[in-house]
C-alpha cells in the first residue's frame, strides 16, 4: 500500500498531509412538507383552487461545512431532529442538496439505521447476496466474503431463517457485518451499533479501529457518546441544521454535555446501557 | 471466533470523485448513472426473481395461477360478448375465443408493467431511503419480472393458436418483434408512472380505472373490423393500437404491415424517452418526498 501522502487527493489534505475523502461546503437541505402526510393529486389541485401554498419549507441543514480525512473515525452529534441523518443522506448521495454541495472520494457505503436494505421475508443467507448485489460488487467477489460475514455476524443456523424472525441487535449484526465485507472506503454508520450487546459493541469497536488502520474512513452518528470520544478523532455537532461546533471528539463532546447540563459520566451510563 | 483476517478484502476498480449538488439541467450526469446501473444487472436480475418467488411460489396454485387467470378472464369477456352479439359458426368462435386469449395475456403485459411499475419506488421506500444505487433500477426491475411472467404466455399463445385450428404459419416469426417493441414501451410506460406515484400518491386509486378504459380502447375484447368507422380514426391514436393490429395480422396468418411496426416502434421511442427522461429528472426527489 501507498503511504496516505503518495495517494492522489482530488479533495485537498489536512495540517498532517491526510488526503480528505470526504468535503462539504455550505451544504444545505430543506424539505416542502405539506399538512397532509402524503401529497396527493387531490391536494394539489384542490390547493391550486384556493390559491394557496400548501405546506412550509423545512430547514433540515442549514448551509454545513466539514471534511473528513481518509482512515479517520468522524463523529457526528446532536439532538434529535438536528440534521445527523440527512447529513447522513446527502453524503451516501440518497439524496440531493438543495444548495451547497458535498464531494466523496471512494465508494460510500450507508449502513443507516436498523434493518434497512434489507428483505425481512429472506433468509440471511439470502440477504448477504442481495446487500452484496446492491452494493454493486459481482456474485464472485460475494462468495469470497461470504464465510467473513457469516462469521462476523455470529448468527448461527439463524442465518437460514427469514429476517423477520431477526432480533434488532441480530439485524444489526448482519448489517455492520454485510457493510464492512463489502469493500468499503468510506462508511456510513446511522446508530446502527446501538442495538448490539456488550460483545457485539466490543467487536465492532475493534473492527472500525483495524479498518481505519488500513485507510477506511468513518462517520458516525450516535447518541453513545462514549463510543464517539473513544474511537473518533474529530467530531461535528449539529444544532438546529447548523453547525454549532467542529474539531477534536473529545473536546467537542465534553462541550456538548456541558451545554446539555448533564454529567458526562451520566450519560454515559445511560448511553452504553 | 476470530476473523479471517488473512483474506484480502475485494476491491472495487477504481475510487472515483463524485460531487452531490443541486443538478443545474435537472438530470443526473448521466455517464456514471450509465455506469452504475449497468454495473448492478446481477442485482437486478436477482432482485426480478426473489420477487417473482415472493409473489408466486407462496400461493397453492403458484404459477398455474398466471396462466390460469388470463383464460378464465378470456372466459368471462367471450360470455359477456356471446351476450351482446351472438356468435355465428363453430368457426367464428375459435377464432373470437383465440383472439381473446392472445389479447387479454398481451394487453395483461402491459397493464401489470403500468401497475408494478408504479409501485416500484414507493413499494421499496427502505431501500431507496437507505441505499444509493440508481433508481431506475426499480422500475426496471418490475418490468423484467412482468416480462418474465410473459414468456409463458408466448406459449400459451402458440397452443392456443394450435388447439382452436388457428392459422399456424411463419407470420409467427414476427412475434418476438411486436413483443420486443411492446417490452420496450412498457419499460417507458413503468418509468412513467413510479414518479408519478411517488409525486402524488393517489395515483394508485387512478390505475384501476385507466388500466380498464385502456383496455376497451384496444382492440382486445373486439377486433378491429368490428370498430365503427366513426370511431376508428380516435382509436388509432390509443399508443397501444399498432402493436395490436400487427398482433391481429399475425395471428391470422399474415405479415403484419410495415405501417403498424412502424408506429408500434415511434410509440415505444417515444413512451421510453419520455420515462426516463421524467424519470432521471424527477428521481433526485425521490427520498424527500419518502
Amino acid at each position: 500500500m501507498l503511504p496516505a501522502s503518495d495517494l492522489p487527493a482530488p479533495l485537498g489534505t489536512d495540517p498532517e498531509g491526510r488526503p480528505y475523502v470526504v468535503r462539504a461546503h455550505e451544504l444545505g437541505m430543506s424539505f416542502r412538507t405539506t399538512n397532509e402526510r402524503q401529497q396527493t393529486l387531490k391536494g394539489t389541485i384542490a390547493g391550486a383552487l384556493r390559491r394557496q401554498k400548501t405546506g412550509r419549507t423545512v430547514n433540515a441543514l442549514g448551509g454545513v461545512d466539514f471534511s473528513v480525512a481518509k482512515g479517520s473515525v468522524y463523529g457526528v452529534i446532536g439532538r434529535n431532529g438536528a440534521g445527523k441523518s440527512t447529513l447522513f443522506r446527502l453524503v451516501a448521495g440518497i439524496l440531493t442538496p438543495t444548495s451547497g454541495q458535498v464531494a466523496v472520494y471512494g465508494h460510500v457505503t450507508p449502513l443507516l439505521s436498523l434493518g434497512v436494505g434489507f428483505n425481512r421475508e429472506l433468509t440471511g443467507r439470502e440477504n448477504i447476496l442481495l446487500g452484496g448485489l446492491a452494493s454493486g460488487l459481482d456474485p464472485q467477489q460475494i462468495v469470497e466474503q461470504y464465510h467473513n460475514i457469516l462469521t462476523f455476524a455470529d448468527l448461527g443456523e439463524a442465518i437460514h431463517s427469514p429476517m423477520r424472525t431477526y432480533s434488532s441487535g441480530m439485524f444489526a449484526r448482519l448489517g455492520f457485518a454485510l457493510a464492512v465485507h463489502l469493500d468499503p472506503d468510506i462508511l456510513l454508520i446511522d446508530e446502527a451499533l446501538s442495538a448490539g450487546d456488550a460483545k457485539f459493541k466490543q467487536r465492532t469497536t475493534d473492527k472500525i479501529a483495524e479498518l481505519a488502520e488500513s485507510d477506511v474512513t468513518f462517520l458516525l452518528v450516535s447518541h453513545g457518546l462514549e463510543i464517539v470520544r473513544q474511537m473518533a478523532d474529530r467530531c461535528l455537532w449539529l444544532e438546529a441544521g447548523l453547525v454549532r461546533s467542529e474539531g477534536p471528539a473529545d473536546e467537542v463532546v465534553d462541550a456538548y454535555l456541558a451545554n446539555d447540563g448533564v454529567a458526562p459520566v451520566a450519560t454515559t451510563a445511560m448511553a452504553d446501557l | 471466533m476470530k476473523d479471517d483476517l488473512t483474506a484480502v478484502p475485494p476491491t472495487r476498480a477504481e475510487r472515483t470523485l463524485t460531487v452531490h449538488a443541486p443538478s443545474a439541467s435537472g438530470l443526473p450526469p448521466l455517464r456514471p448513472y450509465a455506469r452504475d446501473f449497468w454495473r448492478r444487472r446481477p442485482f437486478m436480475w436477482h432482485l426480478a426473481r426473489t420477487e417473482l418467488k415472493a409473489t408466486h411460489y407462496n400461493t397453492f396454485l403458484g404459477q398455474v395461477w398466471l396462466v390460469l387467470d388470463p383464460l378464465l378472464m378470456a372466459a368471462i369477456y367471450f360470455m359477456l360478448r356471446s351476450v351482446v352479439r351472438p356468435v355465428g359458426s363453430d368457426f367464428d368462435r375459435n377464432r373470437i375465443i383465440a383472439h381473446l386469449i392472445t389479447g387479454v395475456m398481451v394487453y395483461r403485459y402491459t397493464s401489470s408493467a403500468m401497475g408494478n411499475g408504479a409501485r416500484s419506488i414507493t413499494g421499496n421506500s427502505q431501500m431507496v431511503l437507505n441505499t444509493s444505487f440508481p433508481r431506475a433500477i426499480f422500475p426496471v426491475v418490475a418490468v423484467i419480472g412482468v416480462t418474465l411472467e410473459f414468456l409463458p404466455m408466448i406459449v400459451m399463445m402458440l397452443v392456443t393458436q394450435l388447439a382452436l385450428g388457428q392459422p399456424f404459419g411463419p407470420a409467427l416469426l414476427f412475434l418476438p418483434l411486436v413483443f420486443t417493441i411492446l417490452a420496450v414501451f412498457n419499460m417507458g410506460l413503468a418509468m412513467l408512472v413510479a414518479p408519478a406515484m411517488v409525486l402524488f400518491r393517489d395515483t394508485s386509486g387512478f390505475l384501476p380505472y385507466i388500466s380498464q378504459s385502456w383496455l376497451y380502447a384496444s382492440p382486445v375484447l373486439y377486433t378491429i373490423a368490428e370498430i365503427p368507422p366513426n370511431l376508428l380514426p380516435y382509436l388509432r391514436w390509443n399508443p397501444l393500437f399498432p402493436t395490436f393490429a400487427a398482433l391481429e395480422e399475425i395471428f391470422s396468418g399474415q405479415a403484419p404491415s410495415l405501417s403498424n411496426i412502424v408506429f408500434a416502434a415511434i410509440w415505444a421511442a417515444l413512451f421510453f424517452v419520455a420515462g426516463t427522461t421524467i424519470f432521471l429528472r424527477t428521481e433526485p426527489d425521490f427520498a424527500a418526498r419518502l
